[in-house]
């Protein structure tokens, strides 16, 4: 199915070009949706353009143990993703699973590690995976060029990483072939339910669509209203280095440094409630590289040859938001801050369900914004 | 190098760069007593232009010229002033609150001042033929740097291309100083030749003009010179071998060792622009330029711009945009001593005297679109992550709509440069696919480190409780 620019109708509408609405795009085109990917221009934010490219499941799930089954799935089903998108586009995305270090630099570090994964295992109804607690030894014979200053740390097999910008281009040019129109300098700046069917206006005439999938990340907070939904978000800011290629030293990602397939070296990751992204907190930077350098001693003679903030997108407990209009139906929401981790799902899961019509409540229920309404529920969200 | 003992935790004014703008800027504010630090990433003063005037090898002068020599006025009213000078020193950051980020001998270091005068000049216009990458293509500006500082000139077969002031003044440098050029290619537009002659009366009163054609008549007497040029090709296995060229309905081609390109200058504005300041298209000199007042204030409260980075005006006009930024800043931070220094009105009368005949030079070296776009879609156009024209197209009908997009999908200006070699071409080859203006189009969002340091330098910079709070978790 090829679309000209000039058609506007579209069985769904989604709404968000980044990692998230991509991915749900290139599912709901797989079915056979006539879909439109509504996206801003250049200069936006863009999570999907500053992430840390883990596909991460250790230490992910604490006050909501479904999310932990959640991100095991991904984890499980990415190498499915990224083959497809390969046989469709000809693009290796470089997803591999190694497993994922997190490294502590000191004994309070490591014993803060260990308590904060000994309340997540012990959650009722959290999916069972092994995470091995290590110390400076056990760690060295994985990493061996790691710095004295590392004490210990944890290893989870299910860990891995993947180019996510690379995936960015993949999924954009397997909408193409797939016959989804993604539309950039589209902004949408309302969206009426009427007659069973969604206008959405945007900065270049309306679209109309059957369906309306917001995937808008941090603006999901301000569109969902219109339809009836709600996502409460709190963005943070992180900053993330960047170095130049060097030969391949790192075998396994960890949750603040890893090498990327092309060699360099990618370095994060802070957190601050200060969300302007144009600017940098360069004594972070400095904490950031201090950090990185204890940890791989090597780091110190490679030259940063970039860095950027980013604002992440987090919805407020940290957790993913599912959830589906009762006063419009056909409109949806999606926030997460793991687009990446998470991208597998949105494609081959959540996808199928907006085709359908409905979310299946049994798997990702637990996702519902209504979790808002009650009481308020722990953050972690993060790694 | 490194940080000396007397460098001072703050001043009153940080001039960046030590090229004619930022000698007079830094001079100046010093003569009015304000505490002032010049920092220069080369170890002596001079910038491009006036590159090793204190050092240079070549001691007969004749080679170089007289122009060039005016650079040692600039460098002893400068010595007598009393600003520091921070040699061999890089800026990697620069930021709304005028803290400056150095780096110098492998250490980092943060300096705050009350105003920032940033005279980092100009750079070469990227000039992407096929086949520019190969070993043995280099730019004009590179050949005059080594002229300059080494005294070296090119040995085997040296072929020049391209337009535009330098490359004449060159081609009559190295046959001065008794080198071979076996041909110039001369990419004018023949067009220009008729927009510019619209400019030309103020042309004819300025001292481009005699300087100008005694130049080109100088080179052509000895020079083999083919007019008209509309395409160019560097082939060649590992090095170059053979420039292909075309004239029209003339072809031709030619075995080299060198060649040297050069189309004209730009303003630098990686600093500028990663600072935060505000630029727009030129739609004349084709290029990014920053938005500023006649006196050089920019968009950023207490940040200024002199010289070539403001918008290209040649050597002259750039110490007399130093004088007055530098007066501009003495007026706001110590208005008393603005006795002890030139009057506003003087400097601009002869800023204005300097800037005539620019805009005849502005039209007849415009460089032609065949040359700014690369046509062929395997022509490289990022040399640093060897993204080709084709893949930039490619990349705009899968959804990118500037260069930010393009850089996600491509890589393209994430390398070492910067994307100092590729952005203008990236711009204007987006807005020349999407039939939309570089201003829509835009830049690179550029970030510090504006030049690379190495990560323990990074490191090495002042931490607070705030920003280990901000990453240690457990």
């Amino acid at each position: 199915m090829n679309h000209t620019e000039s058609t506007n109708e579209y069985d769904v509408a989604v709404i968000g070009g980044g990692l998230l609405g991509s991915s749900i795009a290139w599912g709901l085109g797989r079915l056979g949706q006539r879909t439109c990917v509504l996206d801003e221009g250049d200069v936006t934010k863009r999570a999907s353009r500053a992430n840390f490219a883990l596909v991460w499941v250790q230490s992910k799930g604490l006050g909501l143990p479904e999310y932990t089954g959640w991100t095991v799935r991904a984890s499980e089903t990415w190498s499915k993703l990224s083959d497809e998108i390969k046989a469709q586009t000809g693009i290796d995305v470089c997803h591999q699973r190694p497993g994922g270090f997190h490294l502590a630099l000191s004994e309070k570090e490591l014993e803060d590690r260990r308590l904060s994964l000994r309340r997540l295992h012990n959650q009722p109804g959290a999916t069972d995976y092994k995470i091995e607690i290590l110390d400076h030894d056990e760690v060295k014979k994985q990493l061996p060029h790691i710095g004295p200053d590392v004490v210990g740390g944890t290893y989870c097999p299910l860990d891995g990483h993947v180019n996510s910008l690379r995936y960015l281009r993949a999924i954009h040019s397997a909408l193409k072939t797939s016959g989804v129109d993604y539309r950039p300098e589209h902004r949408v700046s309302t969206i009426e339910h009427r007659n069973g069917e969604f206008k959405i206006s945007t900065e270049q005439g309306e679209i109309r669509a059957g369906k309306v999938v917001l995937a808008a990340g941090n603006a999901n907070m301000t569109l969902a209203h219109m339809v009836g939904l709600k996502a409460p978000m709190s963005p943070t800011r992180g900053q993330i280095l960047v170095t130049e290629r060097t030969v391949p030293f790192l075998g396994f990602p960890l949750t603040t440094i890893r090498q990327t397939d092309e060699g360099t070296v990618m370095i994060g990751d802070s957190r601050e409630e200060f969300i302007d992204d144009t600017v940098q907190n360069l004594p972070i930077n400095a904490v950031m590289a201090d950090r990185a350098r204890r940890m791989f001693p090597l780091l110190n003679q490679l030259n940063i040859v970039r860095t950027w903030s980013g604002i992440r997108v987090m919805p407020k407990d940290g957790f993913p938001i599912y959830d589906q209009s009762e006063t419009c139906p056909g409109a949806f929401v999606t926030c997460c801050h793991s687009g990446v981790t998470l991208a597998p799902n949105h494609a081959f899961d959540i996808a199928p369900m907006i085709a359908k019509g409905a979310l299946d409540l049994e798997r990702v229920g637990a996702f519902s914004a209504r979790r808002f309404d009650q009481i308020q529920v722990q953050s972690s969200g993060y790694y | 190098m490194s940080f000396p003992e007397s460098l001072h935790a703050a001043y009153d004014v940080i001039v960046i760069g030590a090229g004619p703008a930022g000698l007079a800027a830094a001079a100046t504010t010093a003569e009015a007593g304000l505490r002032t630090l010049l920092v220069d990433e080369n170890s002596a003063p001079g910038g491009q232009i006036y590159r090793a005037i204190t050092t240079s090898p070549l001691k007969n002068s004749s080679i170089l010229g007289k122009d060039y020599e005016a650079g040692n006025d600039l460098v002893h009213t400068f010595e007598k002033s009393g600003a520091d000078r921070l040699a061999g020193c890089t800026v990697w950051s620069l930021d709304r609150e005028r803290v400056v980020g150095l780096s110098c001998g492998g250490e980092a270091r943060l300096i705050k001042a009350e105003r920032v005068i940033i005279a980092t000049g100009a750079m070469e216009r990227p000039f992407p033929i096929p086949g520019w990458t190969l070993p043995g293509v280099m730019t004009i500006g590179a050949g005059q740097t080594l002229l300059k500082s080494s005294g070296l000139i090119p040995s085997g077969r040296l072929a020049l291309a391209g337009q535009g002031p330098l490359l004449w003044l060159y081609a009559a440098q190295i046959l001065r100083a008794g080198g071979h050029i076996a041909a110039i290619f001369d990419t004018t537009p023949l067009a220009n030749y008729i927009s510019a002659a619209l400019h030309l009366p103020g042309f004819i009163f300025s001292p481009y003009w005699t300087k100008g054609l005694g130049l080109i008549r100088e080179v052509k007497r000895a020079v083999k010179i083919v007019t008209g040029v509309t395409r160019l090709e560097a082939q060649g296995k590992n090095k170059l071998q053979t420039l292909v060229w075309e004239a029209g309905s003339r072809t031709g081609s030619i075995d080299l060792d060198v060649l040297m390109l050069h189309q004209g200058v730009v303003p630098h504005v990686n600093l500028a622009m990663a600072a935060g300041i505000k630029h727009e298209w030129d739609a004349i000199q084709l290029c990014f330029r920053p938005v500023l007042d006649e006196s050089g204030n920019s968009s950023i409260k207490g940040i200024m711009i002199a010289g070539d980075g403001a918008g290209i005006g040649g050597a002259e006009s750039a110490a007399e945009r130093g004088r007055l930024a530098a007066i501009d800043t003495v007026a706001n931070l110590r208005p008393d001593a603005l006795a002890q220094i030139p009057s506003r009105d003087n400097v601009r009368n002869r800023l204005a005297q300097t800037m005539r005949g620019r805009a005849f030079l502005d039209h007849l070296y415009r460089p032609s679109k065949v040359f700014r776009i690369p046509q062929d879609a395997s022509t490289i156009v990022c040399r640093c992550e060897e993204i080709t024209a084709g893949e930039i197209r490619a990349s705009i009908a899968i959804g990118a709509t500037g260069p930010n997009q393009l850089k996600a999908y491509r890589r393209t200006g994430m390398g070492p440069c910067q994307g100092r070699l590729c952005s203008l071409t990236v711009t204007e080859l987006m807005a020349d696919e999407r039939g939309k203006s570089p201003e829509e189009i835009g830049y690179y969002r550029l970030r510090s480190p504006v030049k690379p340091i190495s990560l323990a330098e990074l490191a090495s910079i002042p931490q607070d409780e705030t920003a280990i709070k901000a990453v240690v978790r457990g």
